[in-house]
């Protein structure tokens, strides 16, 4: 009974990993085929035939998706930027000083994070047009809409772990306030920061609405619109899709294998009440 | 704690900046959006206006043409009261253009203007339109033409209140798109709640290579949607593609085509790359709950003979509530607003059988620059929104604020 119960859980942890991986192994696969092969009677061979790099060369060097991928980074990192700077006032400020309206500002935060994007869009769309913005880097501050939320959640609840008391110590050892800054909080506060900086560069860097309708124009598409274009008036050029997609997905591997742990941390820290 | 002076006000002041700008603020223009006729790609549209205004440029424009056109025409014109009166015209255009020189674009004017340009439009479209069909007129059809820009250079208020409103109800598509949102979001979301909880459950015993599969979970979750259903719109390619033949082989699907070509089909697909997509995450937040309930209690539970099902029911269930909640707040309400995913997999088709309030009040805004209906469409969804959260809250009590 017992043996059986776990030769069964073994199955299904197995199949669950094979669903979970397999679209990412078939676009891999893909990404190396011909399009002769592609579509037609080679479309569901596991190894291909004629294996080619022409995918990644032309993806490369004349569908400019690295420059897709330098904006995404510029994007995602100035957004983490200032967005995690923010928050971290902001998150400080809730846990550690009280104030009126302190609760009607956690809801409104809350409220902002239910928001659907789409109600915000039009009107940036309009205020981004009569100032001339469209079409620049100027999009990482509605991306603000999306990330702030969760990041000042996220801190809140980081800095409502560390104990009030280390900080009243330190000052009555005699730290100025700048002092208990630089060495109690901020030594203690760094792993809920590095966390919450990780879940707001990912939030930034699979962002799509805001792109699609601020930057229409190609020279600042991120990587998951300038993808998403990778289509003639006919068909979808699936190659290149495989290989592009295979490309960009490899940034997001690294960072979820190295930080797994803290990304776990943050997400469930800052949805679920302990 | 201590209490607030301008100092800590000041840590608070960036975000609120950025909430006010970029969130509530928007929130608000698109509330005022909904009581105007507001098109971008319609010149008289393109603004909102409470009262009449007069668009200059366009004023200037039509007054030369007519007038040249006019004095052309005057040789064809043998009547010597017709001529007098066609002299008549042309200066009183050239002088109202004469009034507005050096004012640029759109301006609001005074009733009595309104009312001056009024009777000048009214009187020159009889005197053309009779002019035309007395003479043989060079200008013959472009004179009726442009007297009518004279017309549109006053621009009517596009105020038009509730109408915006009234029209979302009746609008089929809207009731099709809403019906598609909530089925869409009711039916992956229960079963990413049932798989998830199954997931959380088995990521919750100790074994060899927790964090391996963890790892595994999170992949789907960190790529971009967009490139997530590009992906599987490749896979679900009716001809070629591996989970389209996948499923006919199975026989889940009778023809592998009927799975982004027919309305059922579509739906199934989107609602399969989502529960593909987000099972892990859902897992991830069930799994923190998991992880707080005291091995204790199935320790008890046990020894007073509870059995494998028991335990689950009468201990992990219970306990698990408020975790449950949350997720599927935040999973609800993500699944409400669904736009990537649906937009690049299916597009809203085939035939608007998968497009959803987003899908459909993106295209009214940004397809056909009507921003007006476009907002009524997104505010019938923040409403729908706003429900779905005051529920979820009631159920979970004070729950969710209580942690700070």
């Amino acid at each position: 009974m017992k043996r059986n119960f776990l030769i069964l859980f073994g199955l299904v942890v197995l199949i669950y990993l094979v669903i979970m991986v397999f679209p990412f192994f078939w676009i891999f696969i893909t990404s190396f085929k011909t399009s002769g092969e592609i579509f037609g009677d080679g479309a569901f061979r596991v190894i291909p035939q004629s294996p080619t790099l022409k995918n990644y060369t032309i993806i490369l060097f004349e569908k400019g998706i690295l420059n897709a991928i330098k904006n995404s980074f510029i994007v995602a990192t100035t957004t983490t930027l200032y967005v995690v700077a923010v928050a971290t006032l902001t998150a400080y400020a809730i846990s550690r000083f009280n104030f009126r309206g302190k609760n009607l500002l956690l809801g409104l935060i809350l409220a902002v994070s239910m928001f659907p994007q789409m109600v915000v869009v039009g009107p940036i769309y309009t205020l981004f047009l009569k100032l001339g913005l469209l079409n620049s880097y100027w999009i990482v501050l509605p991306y603000s809409t999306i990330t702030l939320p969760v990041a000042v959640w996220i801190l809140v609840t980081h800095f409502n772990q560390i104990p009030l008391a280390l900080e009243e110590s330190a000052k009555i050892d005699g730290a100025t306030p700048l002092q208990t800054l630089y060495k109690i909080v901020f030594p203690l506060a760094a792993p809920g920061v590095f966390t919450t900086a990780i879940i707001v560069f990912i939030a930034a860097w699979n962002e799509f609405l805001l792109t699609i309708t601020m930057n229409a124009n190609e020279r600042f598409h991120t990587v998951p619109v300038a993808i998403s274009f990778l289509r003639t008036q006919f068909e979808i050029l699936w190659g290149e899709v495989a290989a592009a997609t295979t490309i960009v997905t490899i940034p997001t591997l690294i960072i979820v294998l190295f930080f797994q742990k803290q990304i776990v941390s943050g997400l469930t820290t800052g949805g679920v009440k302990e | 704690m201590k209490r607030m002076g301008f100092k800590e006000f000041l840590f608070i002041l960036p975000a609120l900046l950025l909430i006010g700008i970029f969130s509530l603020w928007p929130v608000l223009q698109s509330f005022v959006y909904t009581f105007f006729d507001y098109r971008l790609n319609d010149q008289q549209k393109a603004g909102l206006y409470i009262n009449e205004r007069f668009n200059t440029d366009l004023f200037q424009e039509t007054a030369l043409y007519i007038g040249m056109f006019l004095d052309e025409d005057k040789k064809n014109i043998t009547d010597s009261a017709d001529l007098e009166k066609v002299n008549q015209t042309i200066k009183r255009l050239d002088q109202l253009a004469k009034a507005y020189k050096g004012k640029e674009k759109v301006i609001s004017i005074s009733a009595e203007e309104k009312k001056e340009m009024t009777t000048l439009y009214e009187e020159t479209a009889s005197l053309v339109s009779s002019l035309v069909k007395k003479y043989p007129l060079i200008h013959k059809e472009d004179l009726p033409a442009l007297t009518e820009d004279l017309k549109n250079s006053i621009i009517p208020s596009n105020f038009i209140g509730l109408n915006g409103y009234a029209k979302v109800l009746s609008d089929e598509r809207v009731r099709i798109a809403l019906w598609n949102t909530f089925f869409f979001t009711v039916v992956s979301v229960f079963i990413e709640l049932l798989l998830g909880l199954g997931l959380a459950l088995i990521l919750n015993k100790a074994m060899v290579g927790q964090g391996f599969i963890r790892t595994t979970s999170l992949i789907p979750w960190a790529i971009p949607t967009a490139v997530a259903a590009l992906m599987w719109s490749y896979m679900y390619d009716g001809t070629s593609g591996i989970m389209a033949n996948l499923f006919q082989w199975i026989g889940l699907v009778p023809d592998s085509r009927d799975l982004l070509l027919t309305g059922g089909g579509a739906m199934f697909s989107t609602i399969f790359a989502d529960v593909w997509k987000t099972t892990p995450y859902m897992a991830l937040l069930l799994l923190a709950g998991l992880q707080n309930i005291s091995g204790t209690l199935y320790e008890a539970a046990s020894i007073d003979g509870a059995g494998r099902f028991q335990s689950f029911f009468r201990i992990t269930l219970p306990l698990l509530k408020p975790s449950i909640l949350v997720a599927l707040l935040f999973r609800t309400l993500d699944a409400f607003r669904v736009f990537d995913l649906i937009y690049v997999l299916t597009g809203g088709g085939p035939g608007g059988s998968t497009e959803t309030l987003s899908v459909y009040g993106y295209k009214v805004m940004f397809a056909q620059s009507n921003f007006g209906y476009g907002s009524v469409v997104v505010m019938l969804m923040f409403v729908c929104v706003a429900l779905i959260a005051i529920f979820y809250v009631k159920l979970l009590g004070a729950n969710l604020m209580e942690k700070n």
